[in-house]
């Protein structure tokens, strides 16, 4: 044998270091279990440390916020998608998760008067209450926290054990009898060169999304393949509204070196933002108040109808906000204070004039988030049969948290709902595999570990002739363009023979032979995740026969919100048997669903009146809405997540 | 523009990539090829390059591309530099970080640092107590990305080496897994921080304190300082607020 197997045992093993993992990992150890942490990049590197900064904190802003208006507002924006126990247990959780990172040293700015975290002004991305408090220094203010959690482990610590550099390869399950249960977990752990086959009872997956699966057209981590999804499919769990992909809609186009990352929000926009086509035709106005779902498919249907912009986007046009004499100024304060690392982004990869709103700005899509994802119930515990779920008729001992579960944001997610969600299902989860844990009387099966421990090593020394990191290449490029933000039949079918193809090639891929950090092994298992989870993408995608949320299929209609809703779950039984099947959802009461309707669209009337005013009226209109957001003293909101002066990076000289 | 299908018709330029396999290192001369015209690229575009092309299994971490999540730290010419943002000029020579030992290519084993701070970070507060702001220079300190580039000419650091680097140590390189014995700026921030926060207790401060002198505080006094990767004033905000706090403590207390 190339490389060696070692033997651990432990309660609990999670998947992840990033937000999900750490609250996991913390929970569980305050419940007594004895865990191991698996991160393949270091700890805390994840989309938590990179992300906004902007948390959701209920009843920040508003004395008439509840746990009922929160929840509702989640699955509402969700078209019905998330399941309620979910999104109530995100609603009640949500203010003592977000304590728990400042338990660990995150300090937002603070309302003194309400005795409560502050705010930004305005509610926004999606909320119908103010409650999105944003932090200095954005996510890495809560990568800080989430790394104190598990490194603080270990003598003297809080007893959480740690590997980075270490990949979770596959679960290790047995099928008792009503159903098939976790009995532990695979781990290459590059840094020694070992493998170690870890027997335990429970396992969090909490190791992110599959955004990477469309680089370089994204803002995400590198390190998210599809791990999550991969893993839990090869061992028989469903997964749940696969095909609903978060886009960002205003990503940069150009350069290379800047292509994919954040521009801005639809809120950058202001009240008089529109997105062109390239001849300069208004595509989407109001674009403030839209969705980023709907921002991104009306970029992709101009560019699908021959009207994109040079580099497959549209022009995002913010030059009407800034011409005005009064107004402008303010807008200008607004642009470069209250997102100021995509602003940077902007100024770096688009120009002075681009930055100065003077020119539009070219956009286009980038992959952002999964938004379905492990079926899991309210305890982050793998969830299978029919309807919402049932927790007994999942994989015993499967936990799932943060972008690696589903069900909690359906079609559309929320502005600054991920850093909440990670430390609320994060903690449920940790929690429910730690009391597993302690009910299930361990009897080590190490037989069933073998034909895995087997097909492993064999990997180590395959001869090939080619490099799994070449065909990576193939497959990110072919799943922008058929299971990215838009669709077909057709593409669909294209995408699932090069996933046939590529899969096959596999056994093409060489390995050498040796132990420590042996990067074509590991390019090897990431593009397998890659390739398992594109499939189910694809599965769900077909079966959405429909357009909804972040899923749009330009050879189907939209989807009525009156319509009786349904969740796709995608269920691998081999490598050439993949079921998927529709699973009810609740609707909303219609009288809900009606005045939710009649208030969106009387908003963006409202939106349209304001563009169209005469120039003089409007321009002191603004100057007014403007002053109201920058309060008496005139000072863009401290709330700005990142605001110039933490602009990571920009002081050392390239 | 993309340029992807125009590889070549921008010109080229010469790098070195040093890589290391399974314990044998070699210096790789690779020649990126522009995607567009007067294209700088950033070193992480050549890193991508290379393994899209004739280095398919060449090893080197990245995370995020816009320089915030501190993990693609590599030395160009010998000095490290976040290489997403760190442009690549010709002759340039692309190694991995000196300061820590290698794993493979550009990759080296982190963990040592983070295994020193088990049991170093307290934390304090519940409830509505949490609900106090921060000093500005608490948010200096957590603009911090871990990037380690911090590392670099750090004699407390190199402690850990018998004062050098780890590649160039004879004997044997103390074994990361048991967190290294000797600290470093990042460390001490860490530290620091915990002394900055408004929720720490005096005992917790203190404690914080000691554990900078435990892992070699000591070695700051007369040094020349330390170059964060991303602009903190470690100098200022950190190595001399211990030093000072101290006081005559390092004197009598080495090691």
């Amino acid at each position: 044998m190339v490389i060696d197997t070692e033997w651990r045992d432990y309660d609990v093993i999670v998947v992840g270091s990033g937000g999900a993992g750490a609250h996991a990992a913390q929970a569980a150890v305050e419940a007594g279990a004895r865990v191991l942490v698996v991160s393949k990049d270091p700890i805390g590197a994840s989309d938590t440390k990179i992300s906004g900064g902007i948390a959701t904190v209920r009843e920040s802003g508003a004395d008439d916020d509840t746990e009922e208006l929160l929840s509702e507002n989640l699955k509402m924006a969700g078209a019905d998608l998330p399941v309620q126990s979910i999104t109530d247990a995100f609603a009640r959780d949500s203010n003592s998760a977000y304590d728990s990172y400042r338990a660990q040293g995150l300090r937002p700015p603070i309302d003194i008067e309400r005795n409560t975290p502050r705010p930004l002004p305005l509610p926004l991305g999606g909320h119908t209450k103010r409650r999105s408090v944003g932090h200095r220094n954005a996510g890495i203010a809560f990568g800080h926290a989430n790394w104190n959690i598990i490194v603080q482990g270990g003598h003297g610590g809080n007893g959480i054990d740690y590997l980075e550099d270490a990949w979770f390869l596959d679960l290790v399950t047995e099928d008792t009898a009503p159903r098939k249960q976790i009995i532990g977990g695979l781990i290459y752990a590059a840094a020694e060169g070992v493998l170690l086959a870890v027997r335990a009872p429970s396992v969090v997956i909490a190791a992110g999304g599959l955004s990477t699966l469309y680089f370089p057209k994204t803002d995400a981590m590198r390190g998210n393949t599809g791990d999550s999804y991969g893993v839990v499919a090869r061992a028989g769990a469903d997964l749940v509204d696969m095909e609903q992909m978060q886009f960002l809609p205003f990503c940069i186009t150009s350069p290379p070196s800047y292509e994919g990352l954040l521009a801005g929000e639809p809120v950058v926009a202001s009240f008089l933002g529109v997105l062109r086509d390239k001849h300069g035709k208004v595509i989407l106005d109001a674009v403030r108040l839209r969705t980023r779902a709907e921002c991104a498919a009306a970029i992709m249907r101009a560019v699908e109808d021959g009207r994109g912009t040079d580099n497959g986007g549209a022009y995002l046009d913010l030059t009407a906000n800034k011409r005005p004499p009064r107004s402008g100024p303010y807008f200008m304060r607004v642009l470069t204070g209250s997102m100021s690392s995509a602003y940077t982004n902007v100024r770096q990869a688009m120009g002075k004039a681009a930055a100065n709103c003077d020119e539009p700005w070219e956009v286009r899509p980038g992959a952002h988030y999964l938004m379905g994802g492990i079926r899991v119930d309210a305890d982050g515990a793998s969830a299978g049969g029919e309807d919402l779920g049932f927790a007994d008729q999942g994989i015993a001992g499967l936990y799932a948290a943060g972008q690696a579960m589903g069900g909690l944001f359906g079609s559309n997610r929320l502005g600054s709902t991920s850093l909440t969600e990670v430390a609320v299902f994060g903690a449920r989860a940790g929690n429910s595999a730690a009391r597993r844990a302690h009910e299930t009387s361990t009897k080590s099966n190490d037989d069933a570990f073998a034909p895995l421990i087997t097909a492993i090593s064999n990997r180590f020394g395959q001869r090939g002739e080619t490099a799994a990191a070449t065909l990576r290449l193939e497959l990110q490029r072919e799943s922008w363009n058929n299971i990215g933000p838009v669709r077909t039949a057709e593409r669909l079918d294209k995408l699932d023979a090069l996933i046939v193809d590529l899969t096959a090639r596999l056994e093409t891929v060489a390995i050498p032979a040796y132990g420590t950090w042996n990067q074509a092994f590991l390019e090897f298992e990431e593009l397998r995740n890659m390739l398992d989870t594109a499939k189910a993408v694809s599965a769900a995608a077909r079966e959405r026969d429909c357009s909804v949320g972040g899923h749009v299929r330009l050879d189907c209609k939209n989807i009525s919100a009156l319509s009786q809703p349904y969740s796709t779950v995608v269920n691998r039984v081999s490598a050439d048997d993949w079921r998927v099947r529709r699973v009810r959802r609740d609707r909303t009461p219609l009288r809900q669903l009606i005045s939710y309707k009649i208030r969106e669209h009387k908003r963006l009337a409202q939106a349209k009146m304001l563009r169209l005013m005469p120039k003089g009226m409007q321009d002191r209109k603004l100057e007014k809405l403007y002053q109201a957001i920058l309060g008496k003293a005139g000072q863009v909101p401290e709330v700005a997540p990142d605001s110039a002066k933490n602009a990571i990076g920009e002081r050392t000289k390239a | 523009m993309n340029g992807d299908n125009q590889t070549g018709s921008f010109g080229s330029f010469p790098v070195t990539i040093v890589t290391q396999r399974d314990g044998e290192v070699a210096i790789v001369p690779f020649d990126y090829e522009l995607r567009f015209d007067g294209e700088r690229p950033m070193a992480l575009d050549v890193l991508l390059q290379a393994q899209a092309t004739t280095m398919p299994d060449l090893a080197f971490r990245y995370g995020c591309r816009a320089r915030n999540c501190g993990i693609c730290t590599i030395d160009i010419n010998d000095r490290p530099r976040i290489a997403c943002r760190a442009r690549v000029r010709a002759g340039d020579k692309l190694s991995p970080v000196a300061t820590l030992p290698v794993l493979a290519d550009l990759v080296v084993r982190r963990d040592g640092i983070a295994r020193q701070m088990g049991g170093r970070l307290q934390s304090g507060g519940q409830g509505n107590a949490l609900n106090v702001e921060a000093p500005e220079a608490y948010h200096d300190l957590t603009a911090c990305i871990d990037s380690y580039a911090c590392l670099h000419n750090c004699p407390m650091h190199a402690r850990n080496f018998n004062g050098g680097l780890p590649g160039d140590m004879e004997g044997a390189v103390p074994n990361p897994s048991d967190g290294y014995r000797w600290g470093n700026p990042f460390s001490l921030l860490k530290l620091e921080r915990i002394r900055l926060d408004p929720l720490t207790t005096e005992a917790g401060r203190e404690a914080a304190l000691e554990h900078a002198i435990h892992l070699g505080l000591d070695t700051c006094v007369g040094c020349a300082g330390c170059k964060c990767g991303v602009g903190i004033n470690l100098k200022g905000l950190v190595i001399k607020s211990l030093v000072d706090a101290a006081g005559d403590w390092l004197k009598t207390d080495r090691d």
